[in-house]
């Protein structure tokens, strides 16, 4: 058996604590407590776990101050937990380094699925290839197969389906996407995205890779 | 390529011209029948044409029409509606005038008022039936008026030169710019003469030889010549604007533009006409400079001055005003500065030999621009009135007493002379008189300093030179000396005064300026900006020995009924007219102005360059006239009070933002804060129920079933109370329209797949900017509606369209049982509930719907369809890519 993934619960709610520890048990998980952002901090030094699970609002700290602290030292996925379903928090959250964001009240089977994307990415960025559906990336050749026949994409086209490949099943935020491919100059030129992403969705439309649109935030790549 | 180019109408040519018709369609539009004299049927022609206008229905009524007891005129005038006069008392005569207010208040589609140049009994609102009609056609009612050639401003010097008769009442150019059509009514000399012959014309109430003589047939001629020709270049005029915006080429360059220099010199203000008429024919903007050198004015001087650059203003010329040693360089550098093409001055009177004048200096320097020299004449209005003291100046009484000075000063050196003569010679005693007027002249004005060289010679040579007590002189040498005492004793005194005149004006310059740190100063550093403004209307007073008051907007861009606390004097009752008049128009009016001139104070509008903040009214204690130094120095405070308001409107504007900030954060902080009590408990609840749903108990189901629909209910109740809180801001950015309701259907979920769903969006509908997420939320839940309210099964149709490309409207159909009869308003109501609602709703899907859509700025309907089955419309401004 191999080694249990660890996971350090940041959380000031004891019972949500506590079933989120039962939960994460039943999936596998080492699970650590603790109930102030300070406390979630030293915890997750001391513990080095493959994933933390943050709520926003703390009473010490707030959940968004807690995680750029936490990204000013490490890259351990981050995923939020939080009441506070605005738009506009969640981009924030994603901006600041949060790995995935999940609304309050949650389901346990949605957690692992996130849980698992996330542990799926951190296996496979280094990777050469990568297999999703019917769906195969070359990332040396800058080559995509669709059922094992080459699938002509425009450079953008690439860059964009790589970006959601690599980060399968978690939200990107518009703004990193732009970034990452447009440079970041390019910020208010969303209209592109839309239309490239459009293009894209329909040359994948044959096989059961889906872009989900998460409206105000992002795009998502949903494996079948 | 650069044919193409020239072809293209210039942009701000049209500008200018939608801009002038945008203000037109706004205002009224003015109608103006222009004869070349009393008689030629202006009033019949202007009754004639309203009549017909009122047989097409418009709403017509008469201002002022003077009949003059013609009996076809009076005819016609029975037929219109007639606005009765108002009348006025002054100095116990009672005048009849036109009811301006009573002309408002009846709002007439069309208003006659005859005799445009006429001048209104003093009381009356404005000075001239111009104003009133300005202020009619502002109001959006179409002025019908009469005008004679002679009565226009540009035209009066040359009328007077062709008949020698001065005209007084005039109108400025500038109104007859403004109207939408002129039409020429003529007549043959012969004609009108056999009119005259028969007693048609009215000729005043006065038909004195004057008036005869000016109903000459060569006078006649020349004005129906002018009457002609005036028609001819407004006429001009627009067809140059057509052709302008037809991208006809135009047959000039356009960019002219004329400057004329003008000083004090009663010739001025024929320059500024002249150039007035030259700038109309050629359609090109204008510039009056005055150039003030360190040489001070005299009252005449500066009372011309104020007159011509006032006429100046009246003509539609830009005034500039600058300050230079040397005249014509000050004059080529405005001229640089502002791309004028050519450059008129006068033609100096007279030459002198040893002096070059200005014009020649001015064509030595001019360079590419052209330089015209004008021959001026004067008019006789520039000649008369009498000057009368500025403010600045001393009064008369210490003139008396400087000439008392004078000759007692003389009494006492002759005494003294002749007592030490015998001691020191008479040429010595000469030598003391004349240190003594170098010393007067250092304290007098110039008269007495005159005064006192001459009686100092004279005494000299009666009491002292052999001679003695005789004016005669015997020696050669003495009548040397004589003379050259005399002028020295002249020239002594005319270079100290000129002197002193010229530390006078620095001195009075500097008061105003050191005046205006001052203003500053207090008003930037005092802590209460009520204290600063008391202090800086306190400098204000004392500088032009004055009363001021302070009417400050206030934060509804309207003006207070009270004058601000820092005003040294109230406005009295009737002042508000001329302060309302002043705010609303931008121009200072009161006393010394065109607008109501009868107040006590004259008011300045507190100008920033991005709104008015109020009016400043001056009450001038000590003088009769306001000069062109006093008005300059109170427009500069008043600009100075403008910016201290303007600050103050700032921070208070800060302040109230800020406060509104905080109180946001307060309610997001309690909002949070709710929903994290609430949604905590869910979760809990969310997460154990999962766990137990293996053991297969009925009763996990419902509370399942329960617990889901307390969700949607605090769901709901927080998003109604975001949104009533206005704490949801929309945030747009570019949706294809598709996704939008792609992922709304996806939104609502189960319920909708138990329909087929069909979507109908135009192929080219063009990327809109919307809020996505509070767009989806709003049509999820109509969706939801839709689908809840109507049986398993049924269909629901979605049609998507872009009205003018602007409005997005998205109708939700479904073929349900409709809405209850009469609730296509009460769907949208909190907490309405239809009859016949399955259970586990809260009733607020549909207002947070309407809420969400309305906070983007669109609203939602229902109704019910034409074929049964609900209809929910969401109409939606948007902006839209260009495909």
């Amino acid at each position: 058996m191999n080694a249990r993934l660890r996971a350090v619960v940041i959380d000031d709610e004891l019972q949500l604590r506590r079933l989120l520890h039962l939960a994460l048990e039943a999936i596998g998980y080492e699970v650590f407590e603790a109930e102030t952002g300070q406390q979630g901090l030293s915890e997750t030094a001391f513990r080095r776990p493959d994933v933390v699970l943050l709520d926003l609002g703390l009473p010490d700290i707030d959940g968004l101050e807690v995680l750029k602290r936490l990204r000013e030292w490490t890259s351990i996925p981050v995923v939020v937990l939080s009441v506070r379903d605005q738009e506009a928090v969640k981009v924030a959250a994603l901006d600041s380094g949060a790995d995935d964001y999940v609304t309050k009240p949650f389901s346990t089977a949605e957690l692992a699925s996130r849980l698992n994307a996330i542990h799926r990415r951190c296996k496979t960025l280094e990777a050469p290839t990568l297999v999703i559906g019917d769906l195969m990336l070359d990332f040396a050749k800058r080559e995509v197969f669709l059922s094992g026949q080459p699938l002509k994409l425009t450079p953008i086209e690439y860059s964009l389906l790589r970006l959601l490949a690599q980060n399968a099943g978690r939200v990107i935020t518009q703004k990193k996407i732009l970034e990452e491919i447009w440079g970041p100059q390019s910020l208010d030129e969303a209209q592109y995205l839309r239309v490239y992403v459009s293009h894209l969705r329909r040359k994948l439309e044959t096989c059961g890779v889906q872009i989900k649109n998460e409206p105000a935030i992002g795009y998502r790549l949903i494996a079948p | 390529m650069n044919t193409e180019e020239d072809d293209r109408p210039d942009p701000d040519a049209i500008l200018a011209g939608l801009r002038r018709e945008e203000s037109q369609r706004k205002a009224g539009k003015l109608f103006i029948f222009l004869g070349m004299c009393p008689g030629v049927g202006k009033t019949y022609a202007m009754l004639q044409a309203a009549l017909q206008r009122q047989q097409e229905g418009l709403k017509v009524l008469v201002g002022i029409v003077e009949t003059h007891k013609r009996p076809e005129t009076a005819a016609l005038v029975e037929s219109l509606d007639i606005l009765p006069r108002t009348k006025l008392q002054h100095r116990g005569v009672e005048l009849e005038e036109f009811d301006l207010d009573g002309a408002l208040n009846r709002r007439p589609d069309l208003l006659l008022l005859d005799e445009l140049a006429h001048t209104n009994a003093p009381g009356s609102r404005h000075a001239k039936r111009y104003q009133d009609a300005l202020e009619l056609l502002d109001a959006g009612i179409d002025v019908y008026t009469t005008v004679n050639v002679q009565h226009i401003e540009s035209q009066v010097d040359i009328v007077q030169q062709i008949t020698g008769v001065s005209i007084q009442e005039t109108v400025p150019d500038s109104i007859l710019d403004r109207a939408h059509e002129i039409q020429l009514i003529d007549l043959g000399v012969e004609k009108l003469l056999d009119r005259m012959a028969e007693g048609k014309v009215y000729m005043g109430e006065r038909a004195g030889t004057a008036v005869k003589n000016f109903f000459k047939e060569g006078n006649l001629t020349a004005l129906r010549e002018m009457a002609l020709r005036f028609t001819a270049e407004h006429v001009d005029r627009d067809l140059e604007d057509i052709r302008r915006a037809k991208r006809v080429s135009s047959p000039w360059k356009t960019s002219a533009r004329l400057l004329v220099g003008v000083s004090p010199s009663p010739y001025a203000e024929s320059l500024i006409r002249w150039t007035r008429r030259a700038a109309a024919r050629l359609g090109c903007p204008w510039l009056v400079v005055w150039v003030e050198t360190s040489h001070s004015l005299s009252p005449a001087d500066n009372e011309r001055l104020t007159r011509s650059l006032g006429l100046a203003r009246k003509l539609g010329a830009e005034v500039v005003s600058t300050t230079g040693e040397n005249v014509a360089a000050a004059l080529i550098q405005i001229a640089r500065e502002r791309n004028v093409t050519q450059i008129v001055v006068g033609k100096p009177e007279k030459r002198a030999f040893f002096r070059r004048s200005r014009a020649d200096k001015l064509i030595d320097v001019s360079g590419e621009i052209d330089v015209c020299v004008v021959r001026p004449q004067i008019t006789s209005a520039a000649v008369k009135s009498a000057p009368s003291p500025s403010p600045f100046r001393s009064g008369t009484d210490t003139l008396v007493a400087e000439y008392s000075g004078a000759a007692i000063l003389t009494f006492v050196l002759v005494a003294l002379g002749r007592g030490a003569a015998p001691y020191i010679g008479y040429v010595s005693v000469g030598l003391v008189f004349l240190l003594v007027i170098t010393l007067a002249s250092l304290r007098f004005r110039r008269g007495p300093v005159m005064t006192l060289a001459v009686l100092c010679a004279l005494s000299w040579n009666f009491f002292f030179i052999e001679p003695q007590f005789t004016f005669v002189i015997g020696k050669l040498e003495d009548i040397i000396m004589f003379g050259m005492f005399f002028i020295v004793a002249f020239s002594m005194g005319q270079l100290t005064t000129r002197l002193r005149e010229r530390e006078q004006a620095e001195r009075r310059r500097q008061k105003v300026t050191a005046a205006l740190l001052r203003v500053t100063q207090s008003a930037a550093l005092s802590a209460e900006p009520k204290n600063g403004l008391s202090e800086a209307l306190r400098t204000i007073n004392e500088l032009l020995h004055a009363e001021t008051a302070l009417v400050a907007r206030i934060s509804d861009h309207s003006l207070p009924g009270v004058a601000h606390g820092a005003s040294t004097f109230t406005p009295s009752p009737k002042e508000w007219g001329v302060i309302n008049w002043s705010y609303q128009n931008k121009q200072a009016g009161g006393r010394f102005t065109d607008t109501l001139p009868q107040s006590a104070a004259t008011w300045f509008p507190l100008q920033t360059s991005t709104a008015v903040m109020g009016v400043l009214g001056v009450k001038l204690l000590s003088s009769a006239t306001m000069d062109f130094g006093t008005r300059q120095a109170i427009e500069a405070f008043a600009l100075q009070l403008a910016l201290v308001l303007e600050k103050e409107h700032f921070i208070q504007a800060i302040n109230h933002v800020e406060f509104l900030a905080h109180s946001e954060r307060l309610q997001r902080a309690l909002l949070d804060s709710v929903s994290h009590e609430l949604k905590t408990p869910l979760a809990v609840i969310q997460v154990s129920l999962e766990a137990l749903a293996d053991l297969k108990n009925p009763y996990v189901d419902e509370i399942q079933t329960a617990s889901r629909r307390l969700q949607r209910v605090v769901n709901n109740l927080l998003q109604m109370t975001r949104i009533e809180s206005s704490a949801v801001q929309p945030v747009r950015e570019w949706c294809v329209l598709g996704d939008v309701v792609h992922q709304a259907c996806e939104a609502v979920g189960d319920p909708l797949s138990k329909h087929p769903l069909t979507t109908s969006i135009p192929p080219d509908l063009p990327a809109v900017k919307l809020d996505a997420g509070l767009f989806i939320q709003s049509l999820a839940n109509i969706l939801h509606n839709a689908a809840i309210y109507s049986p398993d099964g049924t269909p629901i149709e979605i049609f998507a369209a872009l009205d003018r490309g602007k409005i997005l409207t998205l109708r939700i159909a479904d073929k349900g049982p409709g809405l209850p009869e009469d609730a296509e308003e009460q769907v949208f109501q909190k907490f309405y509930r239809g009859p016949g609602s399955p259970t586990g709703g809260t009733g607020l899907g549909l207002s947070i719907a309407r809420a969400l859509i309305r906070s983007l700025g669109g609203d939602v309907v229902a109704r019910n369809g034409v074929k049964g089955g609900a209809e929910f419309t969401i109409t939606l401004p948007v902006e839209t890519l260009p495909p």
